[in-house]
C-alpha cells in the first residue's frame, strides 16, 4: 500500500506534486507548515490528501508525525525548503542557522524518521528536491546555497551508508527545474509540468536509480574520471546512457 | 539477562552455534547465545565487502571489524578476511554449499589411508547427524553418481546453461551432479550468495539456527557482546568475562559452549589465563595449533558460445581422490566471464608476481577464447589441507582482539598443489581451462583445526564428545574440532556435528 509523505505540500512544487500523485492513486500526506494552505492543496487534490501541520525543522514534531501517520511510508520526497533572498552583510548566523534547519535539517529529520520504518522492510523510496545553487551561488543565496549543496552531501552520504545493506530501499536527487512558484522565477516552468516528471521518477520501480541525479525529466551522469574509462573499454562495458522519463 | 544462570551459554552464532544453540533449545534448555556482532535488521541484503575498511562501516554490516594479520611462509600480510560478526556469523554470507564429505575425509582403511588415523568418531557414526542437519537446513540438490550418499529432495529445475554445461562435461567422462545447496528457493529466490538473504529462504546460522532458537521461548540473545575471558576452577567454567556494548558484563551458565570460530575459539581459550596459566583447556600445549584452510584453484574454462548465464550449481568429485592422493572437490563459482575481465583479472594477478613484465601477453589466450568460444564460466577446486601443529592462530596479550596465525605452506602442500592443477587441466581438455591463480591461495573463509577433538589427551584439545579433556562444562562445535580439513565446505559437518553434541550433551545433563 502506497503512502507518500511529501513536506512543503502548502504550496508551489510540493502542491503540484501531492496534486499529481493523488490523481495516479497514491495516498499522500503533506506536510507544512501552515494549516490553511494543507487545506487547500487537500481541496485540489481530493480525499487521498491527508493535511498534517508540521514544520520540519522541528525534528520532535517530525518524528511525531510519522508516528501518527495511517500507514508506514513508502515513499518520501523532501521537498521543504526556503529561499531567503539576503545578503551576507545583512545574514545573521541565528538567520542562516534557521535557513539550515529547515533545508538540510528538516532532510535529515524526515528521512531519519522514514528509514526507521523502511528499514523493516527493506523497501522504500526517497527522492530530495534538489538544486545546482551550490555550484555557482548567486548573490544573496548564501543560506540556500549551503543548506541545499549540503542536502546533496547527505544523499550521497546516506547511500554510502545504506545503497549495499538495502538495495531495495531506492533514493536518489532530483532537480527540477526552474519553475513558477514563489520560491521559483516568474517566467520559470509551470510546477504541474514538472510534478509529472517528478511523481514518475519517484514511482519508477528501479533499484538501480540509487545514487542517480536527475534533472527535469533526465538523468545527469556523473563524470567518469580517464582511468574509469579505460576500465569501461578494457571490460567491454556497454556505454552509459543518460535514461528519460516518459 | 545478565543475572541469571542459564543451563547452556552459546558463545558465536554462525553454524555451530545456531545449530547446538537451536537442538538445545527446542529440547527445553535455557539457552543464552552471546554474539559480538549487532543483531541488525533483517532486511539487509548486504554482500561481503573486502574493501570497505571503516571498523564500525564494518560492524554494522555483520563483517569481522578489523584486519587479520597472517605470517604466511615468513611474510607479515594483513587483510581482512571473509569473516562474519553478527547473527548467523560468517555464513550468512556464505554461497550455502552444504556437501557431504567422503567416507575417507573421516575414516582410515588400507585404500584410503587417514593423515591421522581417522576422526573418532567415522562416517557411519555421523552419517545420521548429516541426515539431520541435511533436513534441518533444507538441503535440496543431485545425486553424486560417485558417492553412495542417499538422495536429496530435488532441487527447482537447473538453468539452461547450467544443464548444458553438465552434458559437456559428462561428455568428458566427468561424473558432474547438482551441488548441495541449503535453500528454500521461495517465490522469488534470488539465491543470497554471497550476500545476507533477507528472509528465511537462505538456510544459514541465523534462519536455521539462531531464529527458530528464539521462536521456542527458550533462548535468548545478546547481541554486541564481546566474551574477554572464561573463567573457572580445574575442572569447570564457572563463568564468562564479558564487554556488552562498552560495559564489563558478567554471565553465567551450567554448561558453556564456544563456538567462535577456528580463529575465535582458540583466541578466547588462550586469552583466558587467569585460572589456566596456559590457557583454558590447553595442558596439551594444541589449542590454535594445526590450523588448516583449503586451498583454492581457481579457473576458467570455455564450454562453448551456446551456454548462456552463468554456471552456479554444478560440481564434480572425479579428482576428489585419486592415485591415493587427497584432493577435493571441483564447483562452479557462478561466475561467467567475458574476454574484458579475464584479460583484466589476469592483468591484476600477474602485476602483482615476478611475471609482471609478460601481463601483455595475457590478451592473447584470452581474447582468442572471447572469439571463438564465448564467454567463460569460473570454476574452483577445493584442495584439502593437512595438519602441521606449527600452522597456528597465535594470540598476543597486548593486541587480545586482534585475529592472528602463523602458517607455513608445506612442500608436500605444494607438490600436492601440482598435481592438481594437472589433473584439472587434464579432466578439463576440451574446454581450454587457464587457472587465474598463479600463487597458492588459501581460503580464509574455510579455517578450521585449531581445538582439535580426539581420544588422546595429549595429541588433542576436545573428548569425542567435543568435550574440553581438562573441563567437565566446556564444549567447542565450530570448525575448530576439524582433525583434517576434508575435500567439501566445512558448514555441514559443522551443523551435523553440532546435532551430535547436542544429543551426547542431553545424555550427560
Amino acid at each position: 500500500m502506497t503512502l507518500v509523505v511529501i513536506t512543503g505540500a502548502g504550496g508551489g512544487l510540493g502542491r503540484a506534486l501531492a496534486v499529481d500523485l493523488t490523481r495516479r492513486g497514491c495516498r499522500v500526506a503533506g506536510f507544512g507548515r501552515s494549516l490553511d494552505a494543507l487545506l487547500e492543496t487537500g481541496r485540489i487534490a481530493g480525499d487521498k490528501f491527508i493535511p498534517m501541520q508540521v514544520d520540519v525543522a522541528d525534528a520532535v514534531a517530525v518524528a511525531a508525525a510519522f508516528a501518527a501517520l495511517p500507514a508506514p511510508v513508502t515513499h518520501l520526497i523532501n521537498n521543504a525548503a526556503v529561499y531567503p533572498r539576503r545578503d551576507i552583510l545583512d545574514e545573521t548566523p541565528a538567520s542562516f542557522a534557521a535557513t539550515m534547519a529547515i533545508n538540510l535539517g528538516g532532510v535529515v529529520a524526515c528521512t531519519d524518521a522514514a528509514l526507521q520504518q523502511m528499514v523493516l522492510t527493506g523497501v522504500g523510496r526517497i527522492m530530495n528536491v534538489s538544486t545546482f545553487a551550490d555550484i555557482a551561488p548567486l548573490p544573496a543565496s548564501s543560506a540556500y546555497a549551503v543548506s541545499k549543496g549540503a542536502a546533496r552531501i547527505y544523499t550521497r552520504a546516506i547511500v554510502a551508508d545504506l545503497g549495499d545493506r538495502f538495495p531495495g530501499i531506492v533514493i536518489n536527487d532530483w532537480m527540477p527545474g526552474m519553475l513558477a512558484t514563489g520560491m521559483g522565477i516568474a517566467h520559470g516552468l509551470d510546477p504541474a509540468v514538472a510534478a509529472r516528471w517528478g511523481a514518475e521518477l519517484l514511482l519508477l520501480d528501479d533499484p538501480g536509480l540509487t545514487g542517480t541525479v536527475w534533472e527535469m525529466d533526465r538523468e545527469l551522469l556523473s563524470p567518469r574520471s580517464l582511468k574509469g574509462r579505460i576500465k569501461d573499454r578494457l571490460l567491454l562495458r556497454p556505454r552509459r546512457q543518460a535514461r528519460r522519463l516518459g | 539477562m545478565i543475572n541469571r544462570v542459564w543451563d547452556v551459554i552459546v558463545i558465536g552464532t554462525g553454524i555451530g552455534g545456531g545449530t547446538i544453540g537451536r537442538a538445545l533449545a527446542e529440547r527445553g534448555q535455557s539457552v543464552l547465545f552471546v554474539e559480538q556482532g549487532p543483531d541488525g535488521p533483517r532486511a539487509e541484503q548486504t554482500a561481503l565487502n573486502p574493501s570497505l575498511a571503516d571498523p564500525v562501516a564494518r560492524t554494522v554490516r555483520g563483517f569481522w571489524p578489523d584486519p587479520v594479520t597472517g605470517l604466511i611462509d615468513g611474510q607479515k600480510r594483513e587483510f581482512f578476511a571473509p569473516l562474519g560478526a553478527g547473527i548467523g556469523g560468517s555464513s550468512v554470507f556464505y554461497a550455502a554449499t552444504l556437501e557431504r564429505p567422503a567416507p575417507h575425509d573421516l575414516d582410515h582403511s588400507a585404500s584410503h589411508p587417514h593423515p591421522t588415523g581417522g576422526w573418532p568418531v567415522n562416517d557411519a557414526q555421523m552419517r545420521p547427524y548429516f541426515a539431520a542437519a541435511e533436513a534441518m537446513y533444507c538441503v535440496t540438490g543431485g545425486t553424486d553418481p560417485l558417492s553412495d550418499a542417499p538422495a536429496l529432495p530435488e532441487p527447482p529445475p537447473l538453468s539452461a546453461g547450467d544443464a548444458a554445461i553438465m552434458g559437456r562435461l559428462a561428455e568428458n567422462g566427468l561424473h558432474p551432479y547438482r551441488l548441495h545447496a541449503a535453500v528454500k528457493y521461495l517465490p522469488g529466490c534470488a539465491e543470497c550468495f554471497g550476500r545476507k538473504c533477507p528472509r528465511a529462504c537462505k538456510m544459514d546460522g541465523r534462519s536455521a539456527g539462531v531464529d527458530p532458537a528464539l521462536a521456542t521461548g527458550n533462548a535468548t540473545l545478546l547481541d554486541r557482546c564481546q566474551v574477554t575471558a572464561l573463567r573457572g576452577t580445574p575442572t569447570r567454567i564457572t563463568h564468562i568475562e564479558a564487554v556488552h556494548q562498552g560495559k564489563p558484563v558478567v554471565l553465567r551458565g551450567k554448561r558453556v559452549v564456544l563456538a567462535a570460530g577456528a580463529f575465535g575459539s582458540p583466541r578466547l581459550l588462550l586469552a583466558s589465563t587467569a585460572d589456566w596459566p596456559q590457557g583454558c583447556a590447553n595442558s596439551s600445549g594444541l589449542v590454535g595449533r594445526n590450523l588448516m584452510f583449503h586451498l583454492n584453484e581457481m579457473f576458467a574454462i570455455w564450454p562453448g558460445r551456446t551456454f548462456a548465464g552463468p554456471s552456479k550449481s554444478v560440481g564434480l568429485r572425479d579428482l576428489y581422490h585419486v592415485d591415493g592422493q587427497r584432493f577435493g572437490m571441483v564447483q562452479a563459482m557462478g561466475i561467467e566471464a567475458s574476454y574484458g575481465e579475464i584479460t583484466h583479472y589476469l592483468r591484476a594477478m600477474l602485476d602483482r608476481s615476478p611475471l609482471r613484465r609478460l601481463s601483455g601477453l595475457v590478451r592473447i589466450p584470452a581474447l582468442i577464447g572471447a572469439k571463438i568460444l564465448g564467454n567463460a564460466k569460473v570454476f574452483v577446486g577445493l584442495m584439502e589441507d593437512l595438519p602441521y601443529p606449527e600452522n597456528r592462530v597465535t594470540f598476543d596479550p597486548a593486541n587480545p582482539d586482534k585475529i592472528s596465525f602463523t602458517y607455513t605452506l608445506h612442500p608436500e602442500l605444494l607438490a600436492r598443489r601440482k598435481v592438481f592443477r594437472r589433473l584439472i587441466r587434464r579432466a578439463f581438455t576440451g574446454f581450454r581451462p587457464l587457472f587465474l591463480t598463479h600463487m597458492p591461495e588459501l581460503n580464509f573463509g574455510h579455517p578450521c583445526g585449531t581445538v582439535r577433538y580426539g581420544t588422546d589427551p595429549a595429541t588433542s584439545v576436545l573428548t569425542p564428545d567435543c568435550r574440553a579433556h581438562d573441563l567437565d562444562n566446556l564444549w567447542v562445535v565450530d570448525a575448530s574440532f576439524f582433525p583434517t580439513s576434508m575435500g567439501v565446505n566445512p558448514s555441514l559437518t559443522i551443523a551435523a556435528n553440532a546435532l551430535r553434541v547436542a544429543d551426547q550433551m542431553q545424555e550427560g545433563a
